[in-house]
C-alpha cells in the first residue's frame, strides 16, 4: 500500500521502515496479510486497532523479536534504512541495539536502577565507569526520570512506581542509543497521570529518535503521533497523517473504529 | 550540586547520511557471533544429551555384563528353576525364580496394603479435611517420603517384627509380610499425593452436576470422582509397584533373606505365601554383590538379576507414564 | 439421618480413620528414633570414632563419610542437571529429541537404585578401574540424583518471567548473555533448594554405595578420592544386621538412625526455609 503521507521522492526519502508485502502466520494461523508499508523518520507512529489484530505482531517484526517464536513464517520483505533485516546475514544483537523496544508492562530487570540502564551499554562492550555513568545520567534525563532517582541510583528497579518503572524501562532503551524505539503499548498497565507522563516524554523524544507506538487507545494516538496506521484482522486497513485519519478517513472500517463502531 | 544542565539532544541525521553507518551496524561481526552462539548452544544441547547417554549405557552395560551369564546358563534357568548356588563348585545353580517370586509377592503384599490405605486418606486430603488441615497434612505425608529407606528397615527390624512375631506365633518376625507392610508403608507417600492430585483435578462440573441429582458428598466421591479419577490412581498404583519392587534396604532387613520359595503348599498345590522369610531381587544383590569376585559367573548372574529388575521397573514406569500423560491430557480438554 | 447422609457419615469417618493410621505410623517412627536414639547421643558419640569392635564409641568417621560423598555427588550431578535443565528449558524446541531426553529422566528417575550401585560397580569400579571408592559411590550416586536435579533445575528455570528474556534480548543482549545475566541468577534459589534436597536424598541412600564403595570399618578417614569410607546409612545397617552383638549394639544403632534421620530432616527444611525466603525477597 503506497500512502501518501510521506514525501516520496528519492532526494528527500526519510523512510525508516519500508515494509514490503509482509505475510505473516503463527504456524496454519495467519496473523500479518500481504502489509505494504513506510514508516516515516524523525516522527511519532501510532499504529492502532482492536486486539488481536496483529498490530503488537507488526511490532515485533521491525526488531525480528518474532523470530524467537520456532512456529512464525514469514514472506515479503522488510528494509530498515534500505536493508532487508530477514535477509542473511543480519547482526540482531546491533539491530536490537538500534531499535529500542519498551513493552507493555513494564519490566524492570530485578538490579539497581543503575544496572537496569546500564545493561545495555555493559552488554555491547562500554566498560569505563565514567562512561557508563554519563550514558546512564543522560538517559534518565532524556526519560525525565533523572530528578526522581538521581539519589537512588543504587536501589532496586521495582522499587519505584509502575509509571517511573515504565520511563525506567524507556531509559534503559534509550542507553543503548537506538534510533528507533518501538513501544507497545507503553501506558496499558498505568494510571492516567503517569500516562500523561509517558505521553509528554514520547513527544519530547520525537525530534531525536523515530518512535512507533501500538495503542488500542485512541485520544493517546491523537495526541502523541504524526501519522497513524489502523490494522484490522492482520491487514493494514489505512495508512495516513493521524490528523486525516482522526478527521477524514478513507476507508469505511476505519471510520467505524475511531467512531467507535467496535467492541 | 552544580546544574548539570538539560540532557544532550542530538538530532537525527536524515535517512541518505544514515544508510551506510545502519548497513555497516547491521553485517558487522555476524560470522564471530553466530560461531560463538552455535559452540554455546551445541555445548548445552550435548548437555542435555546425558541422560539419554545413562540410560542407554545402564541397559546396554546390564545386558553386556549378563550376556556371558545368558549364555552359559540359559535364561531359561534363571527366570524357571527355584535352586539357587551360583558359586558351589560341585552343582551350580542359577534358578532365581525364588526371588522374582519374592519381589513380586511382596511388592503386591506392599500394595494390597497401601493402596486402600493409600486412596481413603486422599480422600480424607481431598474431600473431606478442611481447607486448613488439608494444608497442615500435605507437608506431614511428604515427611513420610524423606525416610531414608535404611531406617524404615531398621524401624521394621527393631519395631515392626517383634510385634508381626507375637502376633502370629513366630520365632522371627522377619518374614514376607514385615516387608510388604513396611514397603506399603513407604509407597503410602506417592499413593496419596498422585491420587490426591487425580481426585482434586477432576472437573467440578462433574461435581456439581452429582450435588444437582441430589447425590450426597460420598456419593459423589465414590460415583463420580474416584471412577473419574481412576486412570490417575491406577497409574499412582503402577508408580507405586515400580518404587517398591526396585526397594532394597527396608526388604533386606525386614524381610528374612531366606532363599526358598514365597509358597506354600496348601492340598499338594502351590500358594504364594508372605508367612515365610522371603529373599528379593534387589536384597540378593545387595548381599552378594559386595563380595563376589569380579568377573566370575556368579558376578554376571547378578547382572541378570539386574537386568530383570530393570525391564520389570522400566516398563511398569513405562506403562504408568504413558497413563498419567493420558490422564492429564483427558483432563485438560474437559 | 437418612441412609445416604448415614452411608456418607460412614465412610468419611473410614477415611478418617486411615489418614489417622498414616499420622500415627509417622509419630510412631519418629517417637521410636527420637526416644530410643536420644539416649545415646551426646558430644563424644558425634566425634569419636567406633571402639571395642564396635560396640562402643562413635560414629564421627560415617558422618564424615557420609559427609565427602554426599558433597562429592552433589558437585558432579549438579553442574550436569543444571546444564540439561538449562539446555531443555532455553534452547531446545519442542520435538522428537526432547521427547525423548524427556521420556529417559522421567525412567531414570524410576531405575531401582541397586541397578545403580550395579552399574557403578560394573562399569566405574570394575571396568573403568575406579576400584570400590570415595569417588565410585560419589559418581554412582550422582548419575541417580540427575533426574531429580534436572527437574528442580527446570521448575526455577520456568519460574523466572518470560519478560526478563524478552527485555533482554530487545536490548540486543545474546541469547547466552540473557541467560547468564538476567535467567541464571534469579533461578538460582530454586536451583540451589533442588541441589539441597538431592543432598539429603544422597546422604540416606544405602544400596548403591554397599556395592561401590562403603566400608564395614575402617580405623582412618579416607584421604584420597580412591579410599574407600564410611557412611551413615551404611553404619546403621551394619549395626542393626551385621553386628556379631547385635542386642548389645543396638542402642548405637538407634543413636545413629536418630542422627541420620535429623540430618536429613534439617536438610530439608533448611531448603524449605530458604525457599521460603527467598520467595518473600523475590520481587516478581
Amino acid at each position: 500500500m503506497q500512502t501518501n503521507n510521506n514525501n516520496n521522492n528519492n532526494n528527500n526519502n526519510n523512510n525508516v521502515f519500508e515494509v514490503e508485502n509482509l505475510n505473516l502466520w503463527y504456524g496454519k494461523t495467519q496473523a500479518l496479510k500481504d502489509v505494504s508499508v513506510k514508516i516515516e523518520g524523525r516522527k511519532v507512529t501510532a499504529i492502532i486497532g482492536p486486539s488481536g489484530c496483529g498490530k503488537s505482531t507488526f511490532l515485533k517484526v521491525l526488531n525480528r523479536l518474532i523470530s524467537l517464536i520456532p512456529s512464525v513464517k514469514i514472506s515479503g520483505s522488510v528494509q530498515f534504512h534500505g536493508k532487508d533485516i530477514f535477509s542473511d546475514g543480519i547482526n540482531l544483537v546491533n539491530l536490537r541495539a538500534l531499535v529500542g523496544m519498551v513493552f507493555q508492562k513494564p519490566n524492570p530487570f530485578p538490579k539497581s536502577i543503575f544496572d537496569n540502564v546500564a545493561f545495555g551499554p555493559r552488554i555491547h562492550g562500554k566498560k569505563t565507569k565514567s562512561e557508563l555513568a554519563d550514558l546512564v545520567e543522560n538517559s534518565l534525563k532524556k526519560a525525565a526520570l533523572w530528578e526522581e532517582v538521581k539519589d537512588r541510583l543504587h536501589e532496586p528497579g521495582v522499587s519505584l512506581s509502575g509509571g517511573q518503572q515504565q520511563r525506567l524501562c524507556i531509559a534503559r532503551a534509550l542507553a543503548n542509543e537506538p534510533e528507533v524505539i518501538l513501544m507497545d503499548e507503553p501506558t496499558s498497565a498505568l494510571d492516567p497521570s503517569a500516562t500523561l507522563k509517558i505521553e509528554d516524554l514520547v513527544r519530547s523524544l520525537r525530534e531525536q529518535y523515530h518512535i512507533i507506538v501500538v495503542t488500542h487507545n485512541m485520544q493517546q494516538a491523537g495526541r502523541v503521533s504524526d501519522n497513524t496506521l489502523f490494522f484490522l484482522n492482520g491487514e493494514l486497513i489505512e495508512a495516513d497523517t493521524t490528523e486525516k485519519i482522526f478527521t477524514n478517513p478513507k476507508d469505511k472500517r476505519t471510520e467505524d473504529y475511531i467512531t467507535g463502531r467496535f467492541g | 550540586m552544580p546544574e548539570l544542565g538539560d540532557a544532550k539532544k542530538i538530532q537525527l541525521p536524515l535517512r541518505g547520511q544514515r544508510d551506510a553507518y545502519i548497513a555497516d551496524k547491521l553485517t558487522e561481526g555476524v560470522k564471530k557471533s553466530h560461531l560463538a552462539n552455535f559452540f554455546i548452544e551445541k555445548f548445552f544441547f550435548l548437555c542435555g544429551l546425558t541422560t539419554i547417554v545413562i540410560l542407554v549405557l545402564i541397559l546396554g552395560f546390564l545386558l553386556d555384563k549378563s550376556w556371558p551369564a545368558i549364555q552359559e546358563v540359559g535364561l531359561q534357568e534363571f527366570l524357571f528353576q527355584t535352586r539357587w548356588m551360583p558359586s558351589s563348585p560341585i552343582e551350580a545353580g542359577f534358578g532365581a525364580l525364588p526371588f522374582i517370586l519374592g519381589s513380586i509377592f511382596v511388592t503386591v503384599g506392599a500394595l494390597i496394603i497401601a493402596v486402600p490405605w493409600g486412596i481413603f486418606s486422599a480422600v480424607y486430603i481431598g474431600e473431606v479435611a478442611p481447607f486448613r488441615l488439608k494444608e497442615a497434612l500435605k507437608p506431614l505425608i511428604e515427611i513420610l517420603a524423606i525416610f531414608p529407606s535404611v531406617v524404615m528397615g531398621f524401624i521394621a527390624l527393631v519395631v515392626l517384627a517383634p510385634l508381626i512375631g507375637e502376633i502370629f506365633g513366630l520365632t522371627s518376625g522377619l518374614i514376607g509380610l514385615t516387608g510388604a507392610i513396611i514397603l506399603g508403608i513407604m509407597t503410602l507417600p506417592t499413593i496419596i499425593s498422585i491420587a490426591e492430585d487425580a481426585i482434586t483435578s477432576v472437573p467440578n462440573d462433574y461435581r456439581e452436576a452429582a450435588y444437582a441429582l441430589g447425590a450426597s458428598r460420598w456419593q459423589t466421591v465414590r460415583y463420580v470422582s474416584l471412577p473419574a479419577a481412576s486412570s490417575g490412581i491406577v497409574a499412582a498404583i503402577m508408580l507405586g509397584f515400580g518404587r517398591a519392587v526396585g526397594e532394597t534396604m527396608a526388604v533386606l532387613m525386614a524381610a528374612g533373606n531366606a532363599l526358598s520359595m514365597p509358597v506354600r503348599e496348601i492340598l499338594g498345590l502351590p500358594f504364594p505365601t508372605l508367612m515365610k522369610s522371603v529373599r528379593t531381587l534387589t536384597a540378593n544383590i545387595a548381599i552378594e554383590g559386595s563380595d563376589v569376585a569380579w568377573g566370575s559367573l556368579h558376578y554376571h548372574s547378578l547382572f541378570v538379576l539386574g537386568l530383570i529388575l530393570f525391564i520389570m521397573t522400566f516398563a511398569v514406569n513405562l506403562i504408568a507414564d504413558i497413563m498419567l500423560t493420558r490422564f492429564q491430557e483427558v483432563n485438560r480438554n474437559e | 439421618m437418612n441412609k445416604k447422609d448415614r452411608q456418607q457419615a460412614i465412610w468419611f469417618t473410614v477415611s478418617g480413620f486411615f489418614m489417622l493410621m498414616t499420622l500415627a505410623v509417622l509419630a510412631a517412627i519418629l517417637y521410636s528414633i527420637f526416644k530410643s536414639g536420644a539416649a545415646v547421643i551426646s558430644w563424644e558419640f558425634l566425634v569419636d570414632a567406633p571402639r571395642r569392635n564396635m560396640t562402643a564409641g562413635g560414629i564421627m568417621p560415617a558422618l564424615v563419610g557420609t559427609f565427602y560423598v554426599s558433597s562429592l555427588t552433589v558437585l558432579i550431578a549438579v553442574p550436569l542437571g543444571i546444564t540439561s535443565a538449562i539446555y531443555l528449558n532455553e534452547y531446545a524446541r519442542q520435538g522428537t529429541i526432547v521427547r525423548i531426553i524427556r521420556l529417559s529422566i522421567r525412567n531414570l528417575s524410576g531405575v531401582p537404585s541397586i541397578v545403580y550401585g550395579l552399574f557403578g560397580l560394573g562399569l566405574l569400579a570394575a571396568t573403568f578401574r575406579l576400584g570400590t571408592s570415595l569417588l565410585t559411590s560419589a559418581l554412582t550416586l550422582a548419575i541417580m540424583s540427575l533426574p531429580w536435579v534436572i527437574t528442580a533445575s527446570e521448575e526455577a528455570l520456568k519460574a523466572v518471567p518470560a519478560s526478563f528474556r524478552e527485555g533482554g534480548l530487545a536490548l540486543g543482549a545474546t541469547k547466552w548473555q540473557t541467560i547468564r545475566q538476567l535467567v541464571l541468577p534469579n533461578a538460582v534459589p530454586g536451583m540451589a533448594t533442588g541441589s539441597i534436597l538431592a543432598l539429603a536424598r544422597a546422604a540416606g541412600e544405602t544400596a548403591p554405595i554397599i556395592l561401590t564403595g562403603a566400608a564395614f570399618f575402617l580405623p582412618n578417614l579416607p584421604t584420597a578420592l580412591s579410599d574407600r569410607f564410611m557412611a551413615l546409612p551404611y553404619h546403621l545397617f551394619i549395626l542393626s544386621t551385621q553386628h556379631t552383638q547385635i542386642e548389645r549394639v543396638r542402642p548405637l544403632a538407634y543413636g545413629t538412625a536418630l542422627v541420620l534421620v535429623a540430618l536429613v530432616l534439617l536438610l530439608n527444611m533448611a531448603a524449605i526455609i530458604w525457599r521460603y525466603q527467598m520467595r518473600k525477597k523475590q520481587t516478581w
